[in-house]
C-alpha cells in the first residue's frame, strides 16, 4: 500500500484508489479510538512542526488551497471539529500514530485523491455527510441551488418531493433538515450511493421523512414499480451534465476518483436531463415544479427544448445564477 | 429628623444610609428648590403636553416624583409646629402631640425614602431599546480565553435570569474551550441601565488548568457595553455586496472539485470587507461573513451616532472607565471583589456567583443604586434655580 502512497501523481488506477481508500478509512477509525490514550502517552509532535514542507509539496502536486487542505486533514487526524481548530495550530500536538496518519493522508492528497474522500465526511449547508469513494461529492454551487429551492418552499404547507439521482443524499437531506413540512423520496442508480444516502439519513435523524430506492432511470422505465403511479409537488435533480468532449479537461480529482456515471451527460450534457423531463411529465402533479442544476450553457438550451418539444406538458419558468454569477439553475412547471 | 442633620456628607459610602448624604438630605435647600421646580414643570406640562410624545414621556416620568412630593407635604402639614407645642399649657395634651409628631416623623422618613428612589430613577433614566454586549479575552493567553468563556456563560445566564432576549452576533472560540471574543445583542429596554456597570476589565486570579507547575496566574477579560439607540438600523442590500470566493473562474460545477470554502464580502458603499473561513461549507461561511458585516456596520453606525457618543462618554465617567479594573475573581480564596464598592465589596462562593443568578444580580443592583446616587448629587449640585426663585409654599 505504501508503494502507492509514495507514487507521485495520476498513475494510480481506479482499483488502486479503491483499495487505498478502504485502507485509509479503516485506519482513520482506528485513530479516533486510540487518540485519547495516545495523546497522553508516547512522544508528542507539535502540529506546526509536522506541517513543515507540506504546503510546497501540495503546490507541486498542483493543489491550490494548501492551507485549507492541511487544516482539514489536521482536524480530521485530531478528531476535532473543523471550526474549533485554530488557523495557527498553536498548542496542538500529534501522537506518533497521528503523525503517521497525517503524513499518509497528505501523500494521498498529493496523489490528488479528493479531500472529501480522505477525511470521509463533508459539510453541506447545515449538515455533515459521510462520503464514499465511488459516490459523487456535492459541490459548493449545489449549496446555492438548494438554498434557492428552500427559499421557494419555506412558506409551503406540505411538500411531497422527489429527487432523481440523490448520490450521498446531500440535496434531499438538507432540504429535509431545513423544512419540516417536506417529505422526500429519492431514486439512485448506484447501490453504494443508495446505501450511503440511507446511512446519512439515519445519522441525521431524518429517516422518517426520507425514502431511497435503488433504480436506474431509463426510457419508459422511469420509476421503480412501487412508485409507478405516484405524483409529486416538487422534483429536484442535479443530473450528470458534463459533455463527453469535456472529459479531457476535468481535474484529476474528478476524472480519476469520481464516479463518471454521476458526471457524463452525453454529447450535449443533457442526455440524463431529457430523461428527467420525461419523468417529470408523468410524475409531477399539475402545477408541480421541477428544479434542475445544470452546466453553464444549458438554461437557454432547456428553454428552447421546452418550447419545441414539451409544449402543453412542461413550461420554462425561469433560470437562476449560482454564486459565481453563472446561469446554471432552471425551474420548470408541469402544465 | 434633626438627628440626621448632624451626620456628615462624607458618609455617603454607607450605602444603606443614603438619606444622610448631605445634598440628598431633605433639609438641603437646593434639593427642596429642585423638587419644587420639578413640581412646577410637571403642572406646566400637564397643561401643554397635548399631542407631544416626548413631553408625555417626561410627564409620566415626573409623575411618581411629584406624587410622592405632594404626599410628603401633606404629611408635613400634620406635624404640630414647635411654637404650638410650646404654647400648649396642658401637659397631657402636649405629650399626645409629641407622640403624634413622632409617628408622623417616621412616616415622613419613609416617604422621603420613597421619593428619593423616584428621584434616582429620574436622574439616570436612559432609553435604549437594545445594546451590544462584548466579551473580549485580555492579557493572559489561553487562560484569559478560558476566563472569557466563563464570563460569557455567567452573563448569558444572567440575561436569562433577568428574562432578557439576546442573540449572538459574532463568536470565536478556541480549541480548549476558551473564547477569543463574542458579541451579543441584548434586546431589552431595561438592559442598558443594569449592564452599563459591568463594562470594564474583569480580572481573574487562579492556578489555570493550562498551568503545569501550579503557579497562580492573573489574567483579564474585558466587557464593553454599547447602547444602541432606537434609530440605528442596518439594512444591507444585495446589490451593495461583492462576494468573493477563490473559485471564480473555469467551468465550475461537476467539472472541478476544489474545496476552498473561504468567503470574502466587500460592502461597496462603505468599503468594509469581512472574511470567513472557519467552516468547511462555503454557504455557512457566507452566512457568517454576512453576520460579521452586519455587526461591523452596526458598530460603525453606532460610533457615528451622536446619541451613542454621549452615552458612551457618560458610561466612561468616574469608575466606569472601560479600561479600569472593576472586579477581581479570586479562585484561590473563593471570593469575588468589586473594586468600586468601598465597603463590603467582597463576597464568597465564587462558583455560585459565576452562575449569573441572584448574587450577580444583587451586586449589580447595589452598583446601580450607588451610581445613581452619585449622579443625582451631581445633578442637584449642578442645577441652577430658574431666575425667579421658586416660592416656598
Amino acid at each position: 500500500m505504501l508503494k502507492y502512497l509514495a507514487r507521485p501523481l495520476l498513475t494510480a488506477t481506479r482499483s488502486a484508489t479503491r483499495s487505498l481508500c478502504s485502507n485509509l478509512s479503516g485506519s482513520s477509525t482506528k485513530t479516533t479510538t486510540t487518540s485519547p490514550t495516545s495523546t497522553t502517552g508516547g512522544p508528542l509532535i507539535e502540529v506546526n512542526q509536522a506541517i513543515n514542507g507540506w504546503a510546497d509539496k501540495l503546490k507541486a502536486a498542483g493543489i491550490q488551497d494548501t492551507e485549507f487542505n492541511i487544516k482539514c486533514i489536521v482536524s480530521h487526524v485530531l478528531n476535532r471539529k473543523f471550526n474549533t481548530v485554530p488557523d495557527d495550530f498553536t498548542q496542538l500536538k500529534f501522537s506518533s500514530e497521528q503523525l503517521a496518519n497525517f503524513e499518509r493522508f497528505l501523500e494521498a492528497r498529493c496523489a490528488r485523491m479528493p479531500l472529501q474522500h480522505i477525511i470521509g465526511e463533508w459539510d453541506f449547508m447545515d449538515i455533515t455527510l459521510k462520503t464514499a469513494p465511488t459516490v459523487f461529492i456535492p459541490r459548493p454551487e449545489t449549496e446555492e441551488f438548494v438554498r434557492l429551492v428552500i427559499e421557494n418552499y419555506r412558506q409551503a404547507k406540505h411538500v411531497n418531493m422527489l429527487e432523481v439521482g440523490c448520490g450521498s443524499g446531500a440535496m434531499s437531506l438538507s432540504v429535509l433538515h431545513a423544512l419540516p413540512q417536506v417529505e422526500a423520496t429519492a431514486i439512485e442508480r448506484s447501490k453504494v450511493a443508495t446505501v450511503l444516502a440511507w446511512e446519512n439519513a439515519n445519522l441525521l435523524g431524518l429517516q422518517d421523512r426520507f425514502k431511497v430506492h435503488n433504480h436506474t432511470m431509463e426510457e419508459d422505465n422511469y420509476m421503480p414499480t412501487e412508485l409507478q403511479d405516484k405524483q409529486y409537488d416538487l422534483i429536484i435533480s442535479n443530473p450528470p451534465y458534463v459533455k463527453t468532449e469535456e472529459f479531457q479537461f476535468l481535474h484529476p480529482e474528478v476524472v480519476v476518483y469520481e464516479n463518471l456515471n454521476a458526471l457524463d451527460g452525453g454529447s450535449d450534457g443533457l442526455r440524463v436531463a431529457r430523461l428527467v423531463f420525461d419523468l417529470a411529465c408523468r410524475h409531477l402533479r399539475p402545477g408541480g415544479k421541477l428544479w434542475l442544476e445544470l452546466g453553464n450553457e444549458h438554461p437557454p438550451l432547456v428553454k428552447t427544448i421546452m418550447n419545441l418539444k414539451y409544449q402543453g406538458r412542461l413550461n420554462f419558468v425561469g433560470s437562476y445564477f449560482d454564486q459565481y454569477k453563472r446561469e446554471r439553475f432552471v425551474q420548470l412547471e408541469k402544465v | 429628623m434633626l438627628l440626621r442633620k448632624l451626620l456628615t456628607a462624607r458618609s455617603h459610602h454607607l450605602l444603606r444610609r443614603w438619606a444622610s448624604t448631605d445634598p440628598l438630605c431633605f433639609q438641603n435647600e437646593k434639593l427642596q428648590a429642585y423638587l419644587e421646580s420639578l413640581r412646577q414643570e410637571y403642572y406646566a406640562l400637564r397643561v401643554n403636553a397635548a399631542g407631544n410624545s416626548s413631553l408625555y414621556a417626561r410627564l409620566s416620568r415626573l409623575d411618581p416624583v411629584v406624587n410622592s412630593l405632594e404626599k410628603h407635604r401633606a404629611l408635613q402639614r400634620n406635624i404640630t409646629p414647635e411654637q404650638d407645642l410650646a404654647a400648649e399649657k396642658d401637659e397631657d395634651m402636649r405629650a399626645l402631640m409629641l407622640e403624634e409628631n413622632n409617628v408622623y416623623a417616621e412616616l415622613l422618613r419613609k416617604q422621603e425614602e420613597a421619593m428619593l428612589q423616584e428621584l434616582l430613577a429620574l436622574a439616570d433614566h436612559e432609553d435604549y431599546p437594545s445594546l451590544i454586549f462584548e466579551v473580549n479575552a485580555g492579557a493572559g493567553g489561553q487562560e484569559a480565553m478560558l476566563f472569557a468563556q466563563e464570563l460569557y456563560d455567567m452573563y448569558t445566564s444572567y440575561f436569562e435570569h433577568m428574562g432578557w432576549e439576546y442573540e449572538q452576533y459574532a463568536h470565536e472560540t478556541t480549541d480548549i474551550g476558551g473564547l477569543r471574543y463574542a458579541n451579543l445583542l441584548v434586546n431589552d429596554p431595561e438592559a442598558y441601565n443594569w449592564l452599563r456597570y459591568e463594562a470594564g476589565v474583569h480580572r481573574v486570579q487562579r492556578v489555570p488548568a493550562t498551568e503545569k507547575s501550579g503557579r497562580m496566574h492573573t489574567s483579564t477579560a474585558s466587557i464593553t457595553v454599547i447602547p444602541r439607540p432606537a434609530d440605528v438600523q442596518v439594512h444591507i442590500a444585495e446589490r451593495d455586496l461583492k462576494i468573493e470566493t477563490k473559485r471564480a473562474s473555469g467551468a465550475g460545477g461537476q467539472h472541478v472539485n476544489t474545496t476552498d470554502s473561504a468567503v470574502r464580502i466587500v460592502h461597496l458603499p462603505t468599503g468594509l470587507a469581512v472574511e470567513s473561513q472557519s467552516e468547511r461549507s462555503q454557504l455557512k461561511n457566507r452566512e457568517l461573513a454576512l453576520k460579521r458585516l452586519q455587526a461591523k456596520l452596526m458598530q460603525q453606525q453606532l460610533e457615528s451616532s451622536e446619541a451613542t457618543k454621549q452615552a458612551t462618554r457618560k458610561a466612561q465617567q468616574g469608575n466606569l472607565n472601560r479600561n479600569e479594573k472593576i472586579r477581581t475573581y479570586n479562585f484561590v480564596q473563593d471570593r469575588v471583589t468589586d473594586h468600586r464598592v468601598q465597603q463590603g465589596g467582597t463576597q464568597h462562593n465564587l462558583s455560585g456567583f459565576l452562575e449569573g443568578g441572584q448574587p450577580l444580580s444583587d451586586l449589580i443592583e447595589r452598583l446601580h443604586l450607588e451610581q445613581r446616587k452619585l449622579k443625582l448629587v451631581e445633578l442637584i449640585e449642578e442645577w441652577q434655580p430658574p431666575q425667579k426663585a421658586s416660592d416656598k409654599s
